[in-house]
């Protein structure tokens, strides 16, 4: 379904991403995991078209996305939930949700807002609430809410249990899995590495902007490759040096 | 008591009219970050437009369209033909290039119509008096009053209910974030620089109906007192728009009206003791009454 | 930066050049044709001090003002109401107020007289300028314009209101213009050389950088504020006696934008950026109002045409100015370098250790720090890691004097450090580098580096200093030195930002991420730097990485954080092997 083939963005001066590929399968659950500063996020948003990649190409059902406008990836059935969730804070919970299904036609536009209110039943009791007064879990709930108002055949999310209180961590995994028990295929960047890769199908482990393992999400979590990658210890530098690098 | 009534009425006139204009800058400034310097110029576009019709017949009867009309489509081609270029600019830029087009704008009434004013007719009960419990006003006051209001319940309709007002919103917190909605960076802002020329139009015929004369330089100075008026309300905030415009215009007509009773002779120092005030308000203040947090992320 | 003699022919030589380049291209141009040439002359030449003097403030310290040419109009009617002959004022001003009845002036008394009745105004004006923030500034200085247009047409008995004043005594030929003229070249060369200068030009350039390096907002924008008002009335007062005459609509908002036209056409940070828009300017203020066909347009309005157009393109195309950084005076500064002999002086490991206690930070319902506390001891080096979240950069902030509101205490020895601001952190010893890179992006390598020497030099005198040259081999930057700070790689930019943090001659060094971006090869070259340096000025260091490699390497001591409280403290393989650190980082098993 998503198959992102050599990809190298770049911020500035900054390289944050060296050539990293992975891949999606419809249906599946794929958790992308790795140390802070990685760059799991540059991959999730230069997948979204927040970014362009300065090389590589990225393909989604088989269409070639490279560099497309945020915009026309909803269209084509692509959502970002991004990091630190970034719901409109002015707006209310029900003009967050609005918003969301902005690519949506109009007749359908009631018919996703009621379905939204019926699942996510927190959000339904502070519908007219302007969303900077819900507390973590509600916005993180509020942020997936509305970016499956486009109805994505993609979800991407990116740190889903950021900041949150235990409690709400499981609520968020609990979402997950009930996702993916829908049939919808996500790719999920979680620093809640272990737990993350033991529900998904497939994991990717990035540092430093290269994809350094992958395989079943099972095996990965038990990997010593993982364990190094958090807690220290490199594993030599054998990495590549950007151009212009070390002096 | 009369006269404070009838000056507080002169004060919600002159101060609607600033409302509707720190209205249009505060919106520009909440989606792009522009303190834009040639909004008034779409007061004088209105002002041309009206001129141009009457010269063959023109009724104030449909006038209001023609110059709110005008006033978008220009709003609009000032962001398709100037800031579109420089939009991820720095403020200073921006600023700058908003300045270069009231410039441009201006040379450009100047060299092809006349530096000089260019009277057309004004509506006939403009001035026109009634009383109410002794207190005379003009039928104008009531209209600029009454048409304000208005004008700020559609605003309010369409930031409210519509999708393209939730969307101007939710790119003035954060663009990027918008854009992952599905919004058209390029179709939010170029609407948002629509309905500002919506409201710079709307306050050209309130304008335009007391003083009907164009003039190449007439946006500048209620283009000035709008800027401040949408500072001190604090740049970006819808509300401290429209509390800043009518703030300042009370603080106009007040001074005015009681200086002279404080000191005789004051009166010509006005506008000087209303902008000392402003001075000092905004070393207070400096984000304005209604502070807006994401305002500041530049 | 060198001494003051070697500072002030630095800036007489590059005056010289600049001034004796636009007398030859003015004497060219009214070597034919007649008076009206000249008063063209006369005129850029007034612009030209007009323009040097709002260089000084908006093009060092990167603050619009709408307000300058109030200033000016102030000089230009204090000139008129002591110059102008006492039968003529007695005539024009029957009711001058202040007994100036009896005043009358020789054009030079009459010039300082001017000069100083308006910087004492904006003197007092520019509390608020300098002390506003954001937008503020530029709306106090576009209000004060209103303010004194007001004044000027309505204090008839000290002004004559719209009317204006006439017959004072007129200046001969353009000579004393250009004499202004060098002068504002001269000044605002040098006010570039001074300390304060370079202090503005830091605040342009990163607004929370220079606090950090100990550098006040205020006091720099206030000098240059100040100076700059003391250059406009100097231009104001020279309009004056140049026409002879005075009248409100000679320096009106119009008037500002014409000025400000030609600042930013040239480019608004340099002098020679300044000079070469003046001269454009008018030159093609003078080509567009011959161009216009009399016969069918309106032919006065060409100029304002032209400059709408040029401001536009400028801004559209070039929004740094056609020189941008390119500058005469830079060029000298870099030319005239010479390396300095330096005797190495040992570096004396501080004896005062930093301990911050119990801090506690709420923002907004969220607790980002809970009791948060650590100790770096003098010549250590101590890592503080965390999950995402964890508070690291909020601690960083409170020890720092970013985050003001917070409860727990910071010292540095017995001085506390609780509720220090930034600049105060700063002099008081502890120098930091941000996480998302702040240097000053226009200025050279080494002007980033000198910038800090220069506030160690007032304010770190009692420390070892270390030496910008030796600090700029250490990092290997020498080779770039006279590149700007922008123009480097990640790595080198990393690296600089370490060593004008050094250069403050710190007791701790605090580092926020200083490996981020970099590739595994690059953060291992990083620990070297890092504990070369640190060495070299003999101080601690605090360092932020999540580079976990990085981390063990370069630690004597590592702090762990999580949820805003300490962890886990020890030696890095204490850490290593602490199984609740292992499950912050990786998560709890499901």
């Amino acid at each position: 379904m998503l198959e992102v083939d050599g990809i190298t963005t770049r911020y500035g001066a900054i390289t944050a991403l060296h050539g990293a590929s992975l891949e999606v399968r419809a249906g599946e659950l794929v958790a992308l995991v790795g140390p802070n500063g990685a760059g799991k996020t540059t991959l999730l948003n230069t997948v979204a078209g927040l970014l362009s990649p300065a090389t590589g190409s990225v393909r989604f059902e088989g269409v070639d996305i490279t560099g497309s406008e945020p915009a026309d990836l909803v269209r084509a059935g692509l959502a970002l939930v991004p990091e630190h969730r970034r719901i409109f804070k002015d707006l209310t919970v029900e003009e967050n949700l609005k918003l969301g299904a902005a690519t949506v036609p109009k007749a359908e536009r009631k018919q996703r807002l009621d379905e939204a209110a019926e699942v996510f039943t927190v959000l339904r009791a502070k519908w007219n609430t302007s969303a900077g007064f819900l507390s973590g879990g509600e916005a993180q709930q509020l942020a997936v809410a509305r970016a499956l108002m486009s109805n994505p055949r993609l979800l991407l999310l990116d740190e889903p249990t950021l900041g949150l209180a235990p409690t709400m961590v499981d609520v968020v995994f609990h979402l997950l899995e009930d996702l993916r028990s829908q049939g919808r295929t996500m790719l999920v960047v979680e620093q809640n590495a272990t737990r993350a890769l033991q529900l998904a199908d497939r994991g990717y482990l990035l540092r430093t902007g290269n994809i350094v393992a992958s395989g079943a999400g099972a095996d990965l979590a038990a990997d010593a490759e993982l364990f190094d990658s958090f807690i220290g210890g490199h594993a030599a530098a054998t990495t590549d040096t950007p151009p212009g690098g070390a002096t | 008591m009369t006269k404070l009534l009838q000056t507080l009425v002169d004060g919600l006139g002159v101060g609607s009219t600033y409302a509707l204009l720190a209205l249009g800058i505060s919106l520009i400034f909440g989606v792009m970050h522009l303190v834009n310097f040639a909004h008034g110029e779409l007061i004088t576009v209105g002002a041309y437009t009206a001129y141009f019709f009457f010269l063959h017949g023109g009724s104030w009867w449909w006038m209001p369209f023609a110059i709110i009309g005008a006033a978008v489509l220009a709003s609009m081609a000032t962001e398709f033909l100037a800031f579109r270029w420089v939009r991820n600019a720095s403020p200073f830029t921006l600023l700058l290039t908003s300045f270069a087009i009231e410039r441009l704008s201006h040379a450009l009434w100047q060299i092809f119509v006349s530096p000089k004013q260019r009277a057309f007719p004004k509506p006939s009960w403009v001035f026109n008096q009634f009383k109410i419990a002794g207190v005379s006003f003009e039928v104008m006051d009531i209209v600029t009053i009454g048409v304000t209001i208005a004008t700020l319940v559609i605003t309010a309709v369409v930031f409210k209910r519509t999708l393209f007002g939730i969307s101007v919103r939710g790119a003035a917190e954060d663009f990027d974030a918008a854009r992952l909605m599905g919004v058209r960076a390029n179709r939010v802002i170029s609407g948002a620089f629509g309905f500002a020329g919506f409201l710079a139009g709307v306050a050209a015929c309130l304008i335009l109906m007391r003083t009907p004369a164009a003039e190449p330089s007439m946006g500048s100075d209620w283009l000035l007192k709008a800027v401040i008026a949408a500072v001190i309300g604090g740049l970006g905030s819808f509300t401290g728009a429209v509390v800043g415009g009518v703030v300042l215009g009370l603080l106009e007509t007040l001074t005015r009206a009681y200086l002279p009773e404080v000191a005789t002779g004051w009166d010509k120092f006005s506008t000087a003791v209303v902008f000392i005030v402003i001075a000092i308000f905004f070393v207070i203040r400096p984000d304005g009454i209604f502070k807006v947090s994401h305002a500041e992320r530049v | 930066m060198g001494s003051f003699v070697v500072r002030m022919g630095r800036s007489m030589l590059g005056s010289a050049v600049l001034i004796a380049a636009v007398a030859a291209l003015a004497l060219a141009y009214t070597s034919s044709g007649g008076a009206s040439r000249e008063s063209l002359v006369a005129e850029m030449l007034s612009n030209f001090i007009l323009v040097l003097g709002i260089q000084i403030f908006i093009g060092n310290t990167g603050v619009l003002s709408f307000g300058h040419m109030a200033f000016a109009q102030i000089a230009a009617y204090a000139t008129a109401v002591v110059a102008i002959p006492l039968a003529a004022k007695a005539k024009a001003l029957p009711d001058i107020p202040f007994g100036l009845d009896n005043v009358h002036m020789n054009p030079f008394a009459a010039t300082a007289f001017a000069v100083v009745v308006t910087v004492i105004i904006g003197a007092l004006l520019g509390v608020a300028v300098s002390r506003a923030k954001g937008l503020a500034p530029t709306m106090i200085t576009l209000a004060l314009l209103f303010v004194v247009d007001q004044l000027v047409k309505n204090w008839k008995e000290l002004t004559r209101g719209a009317g204006g004043l006439s017959g004072i005594p007129r200046i001969e030929g353009n000579g004393w213009l250009y004499v202004g003229a060098l002068v504002a070249l001269i000044t605002a060369h040098f006010f570039q050389e001074t300390r304060i200068g370079r202090f503005s030009i830091a605040t342009r350039e990163d607004e929370l950088a220079a606090p950090a390096l100990g550098i006040r907002l205020f006091t720099s924008r206030y000098v240059a504020w100040v100076v700059s008002i003391g250059l406009t009335a100097l231009g104001g007062s020279l309009r004056a006696q140049s026409l002879g005459s005075v009248n409100p609509k000679q320096f009106t908002l119009d008037a500002g934008i014409l000025v400000l036209v030609m600042l930013v056409v040239g480019g608004m940070r340099t002098i020679s950026g300044a000079v070469l828009g003046t001269v454009l300017i008018t030159a093609g203020n003078e080509l567009f109002r011959q161009l216009g066909d009399p016969e069918r347009l309106d032919i006065e309005r060409f100029p304002d045409l032209f400059l709408g157009l040029a401001m536009l393109l400028t801004m559209v195309l070039r929004p740094e100015g056609i020189l941008g950084d390119h500058d005469l005076a830079g060029w000298l500064r870099r030319k005239m370098y010479r390396r300095a002999e330096v005797t190495p002086t040992p570096a004396v490991v501080g004896t005062r250790p930093l301990t911050a206690r119990e801090v506690e930070v709420v923002f907004g319902g969220f607790t980002a720090l809970d009791g948060a506390a650590l100790t770096v001891k003098p010549a250590e080096v101590v890592g503080l890691i965390g999950p995402n979240g964890a508070g690291k950069t909020t601690l960083f902030n409170v020890i720092t004097g970013l985050v003001e509101e917070h409860a727990g205490s910071v010292r540095l020895g017995d001085d506390d450090l609780t509720t220090a601001g930034p600049v105060d952190v700063a002099r008081s010893g502890l120098a930091r580098t941000f996480q998302n890179l702040r240097l000053f992006q226009t200025l050279s390598v080494r002007e980033n580096v000198a910038l800090t020497a220069l506030v160690a030099a007032r304010h770190r005198a009692h420390r070892v200093r270390p030496d910008v040259d030796v600090l700029l081999d250490a990092a290997g930057l020498t080779e770039f030195a006279d590149r700007s700070a922008g123009t480097l790689d990640y790595g080198n930019q990393r690296r600089l930002e370490l060593i004008r943090a050094a250069a403050l001659a710190p007791e701790y060094l605090l580092l926020d991420e200083p490996t981020s971006g970099m590739s595994d090869t690059e953060s291992l070259a990083m620990v070297d730097s890092v504990r070369s340096i640190a060495a070299l000025i003999g101080a601690g260091v605090l360092v932020i990485d999540h580079d976990l490699g990085f981390i063990t390497r370069i630690s004597d001591h590592i702090v762990v954080l999580n949820e805003g409280r300490v962890l886990a403290e020890g030696t890095p393989d204490q850490v290593r092997a602490n199984p609740a650190v292992a499950e912050a980082y990786l998560g709890s098993q499901a």
